[in-house]
Parts: C-alpha cells; structure tokens; sequence
C-alpha cells in the first residue's frame, strides 16, 4: 500500500526560484538623477539670465556712452550757437545725414508754442517720439527705447537744457538699437551652447556620482543573492555608515530566518521521538499477543511507522532550504560518514574507501549533505561483497546551472542493477528488493533533496559491477 | 551476562527489559540520564540499550561522559531520530550500535547478542567449548549434541563462562554480573549454581582456580 496515496495533509506549496517582486516606486536613482538635473538646470538657467542681463546693460551702456557724445556734440553747437535755429551742422557721423539711417538726432525748443523741432537729414521729415519712462543718468539726460521712423525700435537718448532767454530745448539722440540687439543675441547665443554643454557635462557627472553612490547598495543586492543561492551566509565587509542599520537589520532577518528554520526541524524531531516511543511500544505490546485483535495492531503499526517517516521526511523536504545561507565542507563529512557506516557494517567486513578533495564546500546544510551520501553509501554497503568506494572531485561546471559543481560518486561490487530498473529505484518509496531492511532505497530522498540544492542524482554502472551513484551538487 | 536499559519511557521500558530477561540476561533499569549515567559508571555491565532522547541528561552526553571516564561496553544507542546526522554523532561520541524506533523486540536481541559476541571476540553466534555448545540465538545448550535444560540462573552462568573461557573469572565479577542491582547478592549461591551446572553438564569443563574462581576450559587440567 503507497504511504502517499492516503495522505491527509496538505503538502506545503513547493518555494518559489525567484523573490516576488515588491511594488516599485521610482528609484533612489532616478530620484537623484532627477533632482540633480533639475536643480542643475534651474542654477544654470539663472545663471544664465543673470549673465545675459548683465551684459545688456553694459553693451547699452557703452552705446548710451557714444550717444551722450554727440548729445554733447549739439548741445554745445547750441549753447555757442555753432547751428544757431534752424540747420545745426554736422556731428561728425555721416549716418545723420543718411535717410532713415536708424541715426537720428532731434532739437525741440520748448518754450515756442507750437514747441519748433529741427532734426537731423536722415529723419526725412519724420520725428522722433519722446520717451516714455526710461531711465536718467543721474542728471537731466534719460534713456530708453521708443519706436522709431520705419518702426524700427531706437535706443534714444534725451535731455532737457535750458538756456535761460534763448530757450529751453529738449534734445533727442536716436539710434537702431540693431547694434546692441546683435551684441547681445551673440552673446545669448554663446551663453547657451556654453551652459548646455556645461549642463550636459554635470548631468553626466550626477549619472557617475549616484551610481558610485550606489554602489555599495548594488553590493549588498548582490550578496543578497548570494545569501538566497546558499554561497553566502550573512552580509559582510565595509557597508556605509548610512546603509549600515539596513544590513544589520538584514543580518538579523536572516538570524532570526535560520532560527525558525532550526526550530521547524527541532519540533519535526521531536514530533517524531514523539510518535515512535509510543508506537515502538504498541508495536512490541502487539508483537507479544496473539489473536485477530494482535494482528490488526501489527498491521496498522506497520502502516502508522510508514506514514510517519514519509511526512517526517515531507516535512525535512520543505525545511530543507527555507534559508540556504550554508555551505558544508565536503571531506570531512564523507569520512566521518564513512566511519559510522563502517561501525554499522562492522560485522559484513566491508572496505571503505574514501578519495576526497582537500577543502571543497558545497552549497546547504551539513545535515543534509549526511542524509544524501549517508542513503547512498548506506545504499551501496548494504549490496556490495566487499567494497564501497567513495569519491569526491570538482567538476568544472554543473549541466544545468553553469555553477560549478562537486561530484560525490559511490561505487559498490554488488549485484548492481538493470539501467531499466534505475528510472524506477529513483521514483518515491519504492522497494525493489524487500528482503533488504530499509523503506525503500532511499534513492529518491537523495533525488529530491538534491534537487532541491540545484543538483542531480544519475545513475550508472560500477567498474566492478555494482551500482554507480554520482551525485552533483553546487560548490561555493 | 548483566545488561543495563536506560529508557524514559516506562512501557518501552518495561518492554525492552522483560524482553531482555527472557533471553537470560540480568537486566538492570534506568528511566533518566542522569540515573543511568551513574549505573553505568559504578557497575560492570556487559553491555546497555540507551536511549538518545532522555531527561535530565541526553544520552549522547551520557555515552560521551562514560567513554571519557574509560568504561568500554559496549552500547546499543536507540532513537526516534534516525537522520543520518544523528547517526554520525552517536557513533562518533562512542556507540557501538544504533536501532531506529520504532523497532522489532527482535532486532534489539540480535544487536545485543551481536555486541556481546564482539566484546568479547567470538565470531560466530554459537559457542562451543570441548563438548559444551551454547548457541546465543536460540538461548539452546547442548552437550555432545543432546540438549540440556538449565534454568534462567544457570544459563547466565554458563554463558558468562563461555564468553570469558581460558579466563580466572573471579566470584565478585561473576556476582556482578549475573544479577541485576535489586538481587539479594549472596555469593554463596555461586558455588550452588555452579554446582548444579557441573551436575547438569556432566563433563568437567568448569575448573575451580583455588582462591581465584573459575576457569571454562575444554582441557582438562
């Protein structure tokens, strides 16, 4: 009757190869890159602006300067009375006398109503409009920007003398303000290839700066991982004072991880010295009675022993590599294995013989490391004349996982077995000889448990003739 | 032969040391690790069934207390925990045996016998001296080949002598070790039942080493 055709507990869901993924916010990187960016862009911008605006005023201010020349240049005409009332000569700049030039220069006597205007030959019987607003110099003079003949947007300087009983004049100095709109759009223009390549230059500075920032924590995921695949045990070396109490507080997880781990198979244990005493003494009471009543106790005590080792062993499954944080060395467990089933063969007079690597480690438990090779050696004591040979070397990479693996191979001199009984001997529980004690051959626990370390149990031929086991585990 | 069974369990126990007894061994009892960790220290026993999971004191701590004090008997290790770790631990701190619970009262028998057998370097399960034959398994003693009905007592002793042939046993190793602690010890009833053995076997195989105690040789002196 098959233990597993009556289970009546559930067997817990088998564990996940991957962590689920918790919901993701936007990341510290991101974050940073973002912010940095940001920010770098906003100083630049002012920057930028500032700079701009500074030199605005200065190109104004220079040409303002060329202005107030020629402001001079009539006002003084017209304090000597060098251009008297009605035609002042030239200033000096040929551009006035061109028509609509963009050079313009206006006289207004004030005192006369209507007010008498006299302007220069290039306003070509236009005049200048007077400033609204603008700024002074300090003295009578103001300056600003007015629209001018043709629309042309002037720089216009004017001020207001007063000559006492020959009259109050305002004179006006008008200019295309093209000349300092030119200045200034070159230099917008340098402004913003200089400040972009300067922003690009930062923005990837910020990309360097967050991901060497980050490096300690791309660290602590990769051991992290590590710590899952069972290469790891805790996270270790120089962490950063700020992630410092994070890796502390991991530590203590997997601590306290590994803890409950210890204490599951802890109550498995002695649920098991639990039921078995007990059971033991039905067995034996029922052993000694006779009767229909003796037989039936005999007959389902058998049945309870079998349901209790295939959950017990369920349960050590499901345990098992909770938390794989382990690596067992290698050597020393197979000996010290191989000198307890020495004692338990003692009187069979069997020779073990273990050729081991020095140092290799492999990945799990050191508990279930025994249970593997402690089945197959056990396995292969119990059928071999006189020889069991144990072996362990690196191979250079698992079939699957592309890890590098252990080889733990056990040969015996027995009787062996068909390669069409090895698909067979590997499925659960099975007994292909019942004369030899044991439930089952413990060739699919070894299956399983090695499966679930990311390793293989194959099978094959004994250059003596008996069974060949080769079991492939992971190696740190 | 003088067995000691450390046990918690009472039944199991009682069980264990009734089985035991029918075999023809003296069987002295204990039900903690602590109590059996001092018979085991202070008396001779030829060989003890103890269990792992005990109170008070663990039974592997028990074992490795004994094998650090130099008592060499052999033990017979029982336990609910039958992982291959637990098996490496318990032959490593000393034991000689290990029976996973639950098990056949049989299997214990087989062991012990086994152990005995070991201990004291006879190969096979039968013992023989000149004409005397002393099968263990069977519990059945034979003298050129016709059987010879002995009672519990003088099984005991005769097995004892077999074990230890070609060795002076002393009468205190011989009290010590054919009665369980509770027995009333008189030593006078050795030479009763050696008497009686002699009468019952009929051939002198049992010398008395004057002063000394008592040689089993299939020569005579």
């Amino acid at each position: 009757m098959s233990a597993e055709a009556e289970t009546g507990v559930a067997v817990p869901a088998e564990r996940a190869a991957a962590p689920e993924r918790p919901k993701r916010t936007a990341s510290i990187a991101a974050r940073l890159f973002g912010a940095a960016t940001l920010w770098t862009a906003a100083i630049l911008l002012f920057g930028g602006w500032t700079l701009s605006t500074y030199y605005q005023r200065q190109v104004e201010r220079s040409f303002d300067q060329r202005l107030h020349v020629y402001l001079k240049t009539l006002v003084a005409g017209l304090a000597d009375g060098t251009f008297a009332r009605a035609e002042p000569g030239s200033v000096g700049e040929p551009r006035f006398e061109l028509p609509l030039s963009g050079w313009y220069w206006q006289i207004t006597r004030l005192d006369r109503d209507p007010p008498e205007t006299t302007g220069s030959k290039s306003l070509f019987e236009e005049q200048l409009p007077r400033l609204q607003g603008g700024t002074t110099d300090g003295g009578s003079a103001r300056e600003g920007y007015v629209s001018g003949p043709e629309d042309k947007r002037l720089r216009l300087v004017e001020r207001t003398i007063d000559l006492g009983p020959d009259g109050r004049y305002l004179i006006a100095i008008g200019a295309d303000s093209a000349e300092i709109d030119k200045d200034v759009t070159d230099l917008n223009f340098a402004l913003l290839v200089t400040f972009l390549l300067l922003g690009l230059g930062l923005v990837v500075t910020t990309g360097f700066q967050v991901g060497f920032g980050l490096r300690p924590l791309a660290r602590i995921r990769a051991q992290l991982i590590e710590i899952r695949t069972g290469s790891r045990a805790r996270i270790e070396g120089a962490v950063p004072r700020e992630i410092a109490p994070l890796a502390a507080e991991l530590n203590a997880l997997i601590d306290s991880n590994r803890a409950i781990v210890e204490r599951a198979r802890t109550h498995v244990g002695n649920l098991a010295h639990g039921l078995k005493t007990p059971l033991a003494v039905i067995a034996n009471e029922a052993a000694a009675g006779e009767g229909a009543f003796a037989e039936k106790v005999r007959e389902q005590a058998v049945l309870m022993r079998r349901q209790i080792d295939h959950h017990l062993e369920r349960a050590r499954l499901s345990a098992g590599v909770a938390f794989a944080g382990e690596a067992t060395e290698l050597k020393p467990t197979i000996e010290a294995l191989a000198r307890t089933l020495g004692k338990v063969y003692r009187e069979r007079d069997l020779e073990i013989v273990v050729a081991a690597v020095d140092d290799m480690r492999v990945k799990g438990e050191k508990q279930d490391l025994e249970e593997m090779v402690g089945n197959l050696v056990d396995n292969a004591c119990k059928w071999a004349r006189g020889r069991v040979f144990i072996s362990a070397e690196p191979v250079a990479v698992a079939a699957r996982s592309g890890q590098p693996a252990a080889l733990i191979r056990i040969d015996d001199d027995g009787p062996g077995l068909d390669p069409n009984e090895w698909d067979e001997v590997l499925g659960r529980g099975r007994r292909l000889d019942e004369t030899k004690p044991g439930s089952g051959l413990g060739l699919a626990i070894v299956s399983e448990l090695a499966a679930m370390y990311g390793g293989t149990l194959s099978l094959g031929r004994a250059p003596a003739g008996g069974l060949r086991c080769d079991l492939r585990l992971p190696t740190v | 032969m003088r067995l000691l069974v450390v046990e918690d369990d009472p039944d199991l126990n009682r069980q264990i040391v009734a089985a035991l007894e029918d075999a023809g061994y003296a069987v002295d009892r204990a039900f903690d690790g602590e109590e059996g960790h001092f018979l085991g220290d202070t008396e001779p026993y030829d060989a003890v069934v103890l269990d792992i999971g005990l109170p008070k004191m663990d039974g592997i701590s028990v074992l490795e207390a004994w094998r650090r004090d130099g008592k060499a008997m052999p033990v017979l290790i029982l336990t609910a925990r039958d992982r291959w770790s637990d098996k490496v631990q318990g032959f490593d701190a000393g034991a000689d045996d290990y029976v996973p619970k639950p098990f056949h009262m049989e299997e214990i028998l087989a062991r012990i016998r086994a152990l005995l057998r070991r201990a004291s370097g006879h190969a096979s399960s039968e013992l023989l001296c000149g004409p005397v034959r002393l099968d263990t398994r069977s519990g059945r003693v034979t003298v050129d080949g016709a059987g010879v009905k002995l009672t519990s007592h003088e099984y005991r002793l005769l097995s004892y002598l077999m074990h230890h042939q070609g060795r002076v046993v002393s009468r205190t190793e011989l009290v010590e070790h054919l009665y369980d602690q509770d027995f009333d010890r008189d030593s006078n009833t050795i030479e009763v039942f050696v008497g009686r053995l002699r009468k019952k076997l009929g051939v002198e195989v049992i010398q008395t080493v004057r002063g000394l105690g008592y040689l089993l040789s299939a020569d005579p002196a």
